[in-house]
């Protein structure tokens, strides 16, 4: 591939009707273009692809010195000057100059230096606004970020000082608990969950910057700034970039094994076995993440395709499917985590949520940049071509089946968390999941925005409003999801006088007093509202609804906190057997403002 | 070309109603209602961050020192009374007792002087008015609920000693009036007003009349049981008809009182009648109390009230009753418990 090379446009040129056959605008509108005039005997060339065209740009006119000084008019030397003998006499059959090959494209297409600095700036402006949509999102833990940081606190606590566990997580954690709980909660104890929260936002900092960078290599760096730009501003972007749980951590190993994957496509085919523990690491801080591992693997095969031989790229894909499962199968049998994949991921409890609601809540949360993935995807496996530049014309062209392959696993990724979560019937995590799924259709949202946009940036609004939609969505939304949960700030400054390490307490959210306090109270003092068992005074051993009763009759517990949305249902059990209760007093009612209205948090002290 | 126009055009209108809709309003639930709590509990209150958390009352169920209190004409809604019944007696009592009637509205001026002093307030709630059996059926309701709301926005502790003296013939809601079940049905209906709107600040005094003069009326029967009491509080007075010890006025009621409930007792009302006995009775006051770890306390009725009640009638005894009165177990700032 030559710079230089003259093309005439073929039948399946794609601009050719937008370029019009070599017409410019300009200033005064539409100038078609004309042929150079060599016999202006200069070499505008310089070389480097910059052709100058007299006609066509004409504020471009240059004054020059002739090259032959103008002669006396109508003197009576009738000599010829030595000039114009010169000429005479030189004059050759073929001109003394040549004309350079016209460039084809006045700019070049491949990368440079200068470009990838625009594209990086850029890249950091996407970051910043990511980090600021995060980061402005504020309130207390969240019980599944206050169980897995004060997990974390636990496990350090064994590895350092030999302290038995007070629960088994690995039992009931959806991820591992010796991985994430322990990161998080070391950068808890030294910053707080600010911290903590603070490291998941680098974890989805570096999945956008690691989404830029595979989506540059599998399309441009255009379509890679524009999927960076949408993934950015994403609900579950902003929220898990400031959520203290495995998920920003599982999605930026997600990411960093599809980039491994695609940075070594040309690679030896070795290489891509990188990306297998990166993807099993995944896989341990949060099982969920295995159900994107068959689109790494697939990718293996498709960014290998067009360079390799078919068999070849089919080979990378079995090489790192096969060391992924041999990582898996090892990872299995050398840890106990399987009785917490089966409860939490694999056989997961159904839920009672309908295909309608959960289908409507994931076109509300990855629907647009779902859309656009698709949209890019049917234009992608339409027209290859990702540049303007008519040389972009004679780049390899993957063909059809190989471009609608990966638009089909890029895309379809997206919905197979949704699809899941219908099976299971349940919306827990459901957004993050999505987030997810669209890391993945989002270097086909940007090839979408991209399109959207047009070549040579014709419909800039477009993309606009597209980003800016999903920014208001983004925010919106994000901003309704850190508010499900109460403000605990005051509960706990209520219960604070109260906490031990001998008294048992009653919590709708155990979690989030049990993190703050972790000083004072162990996970085995505090009881849940999702099951309990008890046996009284008198030996009945009772579980379920009658163990709360009975255990509230002989006076089981000396603090009770309700916030009346957990589990509304065991709450008012409760909350009757409180009524009146010899045992218990009202300590606090605590209104607070949530994102689906208002409640309170009803703590209750055993007086006697 | 054409084609590529109109999907733009109806692309751009697709994302100016997402943009729209988006943007205006959050997605999914319902938008958030107006605030329900109106304020919160910190509204009114003493200010300061530490008044956003409802004021925690447990630390004053029980202290380790005695309420030293009075009953003092104009207090707590003025604090001149108690401050002179302070140079008085060489103590700053830190329980102010005063009389409300049921429909008054609520006093929240008077409990912030007291607290101001470093004294709490308790507030002998009588239904003059109003049957009890009507209370009991929801009647007053919304007077109640009002009325907690206001107590609740204060964030201050208080005492409510509601219909007291029940066991007494003499008064409306007494004996004559109503029946143990209609006293217990109102008592918890009041109660339950207050814990539903979330007032959690209000300390519950179940007060009957020392048994002495009624000794027919039984006292368990009106007793709304320990879910909804905090204190019991005995009304009793030193007179002449009775002799002094400590045991002979309150004694008969207690042992009741104990036979269905562990729950702290505060002489809620008590005076000695004027006289030449005065001083012993004074002092057996201050024993009986200080013998008793159960006891909390006593208030003082310093009105001149059917009787003379007041110290300074006596300065034999009132020199008395400022020697005991100066033992460190009595009064203590109710603010630091």
């Amino acid at each position: 591939m030559t710079r230089h090379d003259h093309h005439t446009p073929g039948p399946h040129d794609p601009y050719a009707e937008e370029d019009t056959a070599g017409g410019w605008f300009n200033s005064d509108g539409f100038v078609p273009r004309q042929p150079s005039r060599p016999q202006d005997g200069y070499d505008y060339g310089h070389g480097h692809g910059y052709s100058y065209d007299a006609q066509t740009y004409p504020y471009q006119q240059q004054s020059y010195q002739p090259g032959i000084p103008e002669q006396p008019q109508g003197g009576r030397d009738d000599r010829p000057t030595h000039a114009l003998r010169t000429v005479a006499e030189q004059a050759p059959a073929e001109p003394g100059y040549h004309v350079p090959d016209t460039p084809e494209v006045s700019w070049d297409m491949a990368a440079s230096r200068r470009r990838a600095w625009v594209s990086r700036a850029v890249l950091l402006c996407v970051l910043t606004v990511q980090a600021v949509l995060s980061l402005r999102l504020s309130n207390t833990a969240f019980q599944d970020e206050a169980l897995y940081l004060a997990a974390g606190h636990a496990q350090l606590d064994q590895l350092l000082h030999g302290t038995p566990l007070p629960k088994d997580y690995a039992a009931y954690f959806s991820g591992s608990p010796q991985l994430y709980p322990v990161l998080a909660a070391l950068v808890d104890g030294w910053f707080g969950l600010a911290g903590a929260r603070s490291l998941s936002l680098v974890f989805m900092l570096a999945t956008t910057g690691l989404l830029y960078s595979l989506t540059r290599r599998l399309f441009n760096e255009r379509a890679a700034l524009a999927a960076a730009a949408l993934f950015a501003v994403l609900h579950s972007t902003v929220v898990m970039g400031y959520y203290a749980t495995y998920d920003a951590a599982a999605v930026f190993l997600l990411a960093l094994a599809t980039w491994i994957v695609v940075r070594t496509d040309r690679a030896p085919a070795a290489a891509v076995l990188l990306a297998a523990p990166v993807a099993v690491l995944a896989v341990g801080v949060k099982y969920a993440a295995a159900l994107y591992l068959p689109t790494v693997v697939v990718l293996a095969l498709l960014t290998a395709w067009p360079r390799r031989g078919a068999r070849s790229a089919v080979g990378r894909m079995v090489l790192l499917g096969l060391g992924i499962g041999a990582l898996l199968a090892a990872g299995v049998y050398a840890t106990d985590l399987m009785a917490g994949v089966r409860q939490t991921t694999t056989d997961r409890e159904h839920g009672t949520d309908g295909a309608g609601f959960l289908l409507r809540r994931s076109a509300e949360w990855g629907g647009l940049m779902f859309l656009t993935a698709v949209g890019g995807a049917v234009s992608y496996v339409r027209r290859s071509r990702m540049h303007e530049s008519p040389l972009a014309r004679r780049l390899d062209d993957p063909g059809w089946r190989r471009r609608a392959l990966l638009g089909l696993v890029l895309c379809g990724t997206a919905v197979l968390a949704p699809a899941y979560q219908v099976h299971l019937a349940t919306q827990v995590s459901l957004f993050k999941h999505i987030g997810f799924g669209l890391l993945f259709a989002a270097p086909m949202a940007g090839v979408g925005v991209t399109r959207l946009v047009g070549a040579h940036f014709r419909y800039p609004q477009l993309g606009i409003m597209l980003w800016t939609a999903m920014l208001c969505l983004g925010i919106a939304q994000a901003d309704w999801r850190f508010a499900l949960w109460p403000d605990s700030s005051k509960m706990v400054r209520a219960i604070e006088p109260y906490m031990n390490s001998r008294d048992h307490y009653l919590s709708s959210t155990p979690e989030v007093p049990l993190y703050y306090f972790r000083e004072e109270t162990t996970h085995r003092q505090w009881q849940s509202v999702f099951g309990m068992e008890y046996t009284d005074e008198k030996g009945t051993y009772l579980s379920g609804d009658d163990a709360y009763r009975a255990a509230l009759r002989d006076g089981e517990f000396d603090l009770i906190v309700l916030d009346g949305l957990t589990n509304p249902r065991v709450d008012d059990i409760i909350a009757e057997a409180v009524r009146g209760n010899p045992h218990y007093r009202l300590l606090a009612d605590l209104p607070f403002r949530n994102s689906a209205g208002t409640g309170e948090y009803r703590i209750w002290i055993k007086t006697s | 070309m054409r084609l590529l126009s109109r999907t733009r055009t109806v692309l751009s209108s697709c994302l100016l109603a997402t943009l729209l809709l988006g943007g205006c309003s959050s997605p999914g639930d319902e938008p958030a209602g107006p605030d329900a709590a109106g304020g919160g509990p910190n509204a009114g209150s003493a200010g300061g961050s530490e008044a956003s958390v409802p004021y925690d009352v447990v630390p004053l169920l029980k202290p380790s020192r005695k309420y030293f209190g009075a009953a003092v004409e104009g207090s707590p809604h003025s604090m001149k009374g108690v401050d002179a019944y302070t140079e008085m007696v060489g103590k700053q009592p830190n329980l102010i007792e005063y009389y409300a009637a049921w429909g008054d509205g609520f006093d929240a001026t008077g409990v912030r002087n007291a607290w101001a002093e470093g004294a709490l307030t308790l507030m002998s709630w009588e239904p003059f008015d109003t049957p009890l059996a009507d209370i009991a059926a929801g009647g007053s309701d919304a007077y109640t609920e009002e009325y907690a709301t206001a107590v609740r926005e204060l964030n201050l502790p208080v005492v409510i000693s509601f219909a007291d003296e029940f066991n007494g013939h003499w008064e409306k809601w007494g004996t004559e009036h109503t029946t143990p079940e209609e006293y217990v049905a109102a008592w918890r209906r009041v109660h339950d007003t207050f814990v539903d709107v979330g007032a959690s600040n209000v300390i519950w005094a179940w007060s009957p009349n020392i048994v002495n003069p009624v000794s027919e009326v039984e006292l368990e029967p009106y007793y709304p049981g320990d879910g909804y009491v905090d204190w019991i509080g005995l009304i009793g007075y030193w007179t002449l008809e009775e002799d002094s010890a400590f045991d002979s006025v309150f004694g008969p009621t207690r042992d009741q009182v104990r036979a269905f409930t562990g729950k702290p007792m505060l002489l809620l009302e008590t005076a000695a009648m004027a006289g030449e006995r005065r001083r012993d009775d004074i002092r057996n006051l201050f024993e009986g109390v200080t013998a008793d770890d159960d006891m909390l306390g006593f208030v003082w009725f310093n009105h001149k009230k059917r009787a003379d009640w007041r110290l300074e009638a006596s300065p034999l005894a009132l020199e008395e009753f400022r020697r005991l009165a100066a033992d460190d177990r009595f009064g203590f700032d109710v603010r630091k418990p």
